[in-house]
């Protein structure tokens, strides 16, 4: 590399610092609600509490922590996450096989049926009228199923197989496999790279959502976490019935900053191991067919 | 006909593993498209679509005579405006500064914290918004260290829109720079040092090599973007909206979900949302048809 500039040294402190400062921006607000939740009742009444905890108490935590409901609304949201992603890899590789089949002849009419639905989505009302019809009204699966399945993850998936080696198909065929066994045993076992980064989209989808459930769960008892923090942040049901002699060093702001960072610990945890492959999946994303 | 039950017979495993998808696209996407029919009708859950009296355009006409209703287009499009703008706008100059950073951890770094927030949902997102601007969060602690009274950010009508763009700026401008980076990684090295040997400086290779290099990824981004004007999204404005915010920040989203599955007016609240998917599957097309033409990209 050549000696920089006085110029370019310029610009490039320039250029770093700003993007120091933006990053820094955009830790902050987390770092504040952090800060919030284990700080106590009065330094947060009175506007003392920044980017550090004042008063530091473990009270909310404490709180928050031995909250059944909390704990119930982590294991919807866990338990069809998980049971989610899997079913969607399935479905979605499943349909993606044949659609990268010449021999099958459906292949292209179900692509344009496909692709048609990324364009006219149908609207909200029958959509919901419809669901429930098929009985998804408080009912955890409405959580699930219409995730399984995107038309855009589709088309990824069987740009994959379609670049997928004929050669080692062809072998195992000549070898007697049929097509079940082909896909089971040889091309899903080839093919967790795309499946990892799509299995990570379809969990990313099912963990945040909120739109399905605002709609279809009004069942608190069936809440999933989205939900349940976001009655925490709109409703005083955070705080809990207290006596009038009680002052527990907490208040509502610490609480709905302790369920905030209980919500987003998971994904933090998780995040620096799958960075690279949400990364590539961005890039599949660009990739046209 | 003939010919398909020769090939369904041949490679019968390929029907069935195409099965389960094929039922999810009818069952989620195409029946309930069929559902729209409601719109000219007055539909009630009791007769049910094929109980219920067909009444033509009746609410597609009530619904251009609602001021309701332009509100709720209006602010659709001013949103939808300053969606477009910002999010083609900031997550291009970010990749450009981001492309200039030498050393490999602090852009790391950068990235990082640029590319969390992405993975943050709307509920959460907004829940923070809500405790930053509290009278006890921080917005408001700053305010206080010079002397100012306190103020709730998201219960006032002028605040609302720059929040919905900051909230869509943290969340995704980040997220936005990996296709960019990703094309710019792919610019020839040998463009750079040329320009070097003719003595071109950093800024004039930015201006004159990765600006141009990156412009047909941008074109194509921007176009599909236009594309998708109306999906604003439900979750973002829901979770920003109150009450109080309901006359600038009411989107089609936000109102069809309140007169239609809250309210249950069913036929009217379809008839919105027919409107809306209409409009926007003419921009998508009209959209896509120009990023075809001008970069030879598109989604299909």
């Amino acid at each position: 590399m050549m000696a920089m500039s006085r110029g370019e040294k310029i610009l490039q402190v320039i250029i770093v610092t700003t993007l120091c400062l933006l990053s820094i921006i955009a830790i902050i607000p987390v770092v504040s609600v952090l800060a919030t939740s284990f700080s106590s009742r009065l330094p947060v009444d009175m506007n003392q509490v920044t980017l550090w905890p004042i008063g530091f108490t473990f009270d909310s935590w404490k709180y928050m922590i031995f909250r059944p409901d909390l704990w119930k609304s982590f294991g919807i949201t866990l338990f069809t996450t998980i049971i989610g992603t899997i079913l969607s890899l399935l479905i979605t590789a499943l349909m993606a096989y044949p659609l990268a089949k010449k021999e099958f002849m459906l292949g292209k009419f179900l692509i344009i049926a496909a692709v048609i639905t990324l364009v006219l989505k149908p609207p909200l009302v029958p959509y919901f009228l419809t669901l429930r019809e098929y009985g998804l009204y408080n009912n955890i699966l409405v959580l699930i199923f219409p995730h399984v399945l995107t038309a855009f993850n589709l088309i990824i998936m069987r740009t994959f197989f379609k670049d997928f080696p004929q050669e080692l198909e062809e072998a195992a065929k000549v070898e007697g496999c049929g097509y079940f066994r082909v896909f089971f045993q040889l091309v899903l076992p080839l093919s967790k790279p795309v499946l990892a980064t799509l299995g990570l989209f379809y969990a990313v989808v099912i963990w945040n959502q909120f739109q399905h459930p605002v709609m279809f769960i009004q069942d608190p008892d069936l809440f999933p976490l989205q939900l349940k923090i976001r009655q925490f942040i709109t409703s005083e049901s955070v705080m809990p019935a207290l006596m009038a002699e009680e002052r527990p060093n907490y208040n509502e702001y610490t609480l709905r900053a302790t369920a905030i960072i209980f919500a987003i610990t998971p994904i933090i945890m998780v995040y620096p191991f799958i960075q690279k492959y949400f990364v590539k999946g961005a890039m599949l994303g660009a990739v046209k067919d | 006909m003939g010919k398909l039950t020769y090939n369904m017979r041949k490679y019968w495993p390929l029907y069935v593993m195409a099965l389960p998808g094929t039922l999810y696209f009818i069952l989620f996407k195409y029946i309930p498209l069929g559902g729209s029919v409601i719109a000219f009708q007055d539909y009630s859950v009791f007769k049910g679509i094929n109980g219920s009296p067909w009444v033509g355009f009746k609410h597609f006409t009530s619904l251009f005579e609602y001021p309701d209703f332009y509100r709720v287009l209006r602010n659709t499009l001013v949103m939808g405006f300053l969606r477009v703008t910002f999010m083609f706008a900031v997550p291009l100059i970010l990749a450009l500064m981001i492309n200039e950073i030498r050393h490999s951890l602090m852009k790391k770094g950068v990235q990082t914290a640029l590319y969390i927030p992405h993975f943050l949902s709307w509920v959460i997102i907004a829940g923070i918004a809500f405790e930053m601007t509290s009278l006890s969060g921080l917005v408001n602690t700053v305010r206080g260290w010079f002397g100012l009274e306190s103020m709730l950010y998201m219960q006032m009508e002028s605040y609302f829109r720059p929040i919905f763009v900051l909230t869509g700026l943290w969340k995704d401008a980040g997220w936005g720079t990996i296709i960019y980076l990703a094309a710019l990684s792919g610019i020839n090295p040998q463009l750079y040092e040329a320009a070097v040997v003719d003595g071109a400086s950093r800024l004039k290779q930015i201006l004159y090599i990765t600006f141009p290099m990156i412009l047909p990824t941008a074109a194509i981004l921007f176009l599909l973007d236009i594309g998708n004007f109306m999906e604003l999204g439900f979750e973002q404005v829901y979770n920003l909206l109150t009450p109080m915010t309901y006359s600038v920040g009411d989107i089609f989203d936000t109102y069809v979900f309140r007169t239609g599955i809250q309210q249950a007016q069913y036929s009217f609240a379809t008839a919105v949302g027919l409107f809306q998917a209409v409009v926007g599957m003419v921009l998508v097309i009209v959209f896509n048809k120009l990023s075809k033409k001008y970069s030879n990209g598109g989604l299909w």
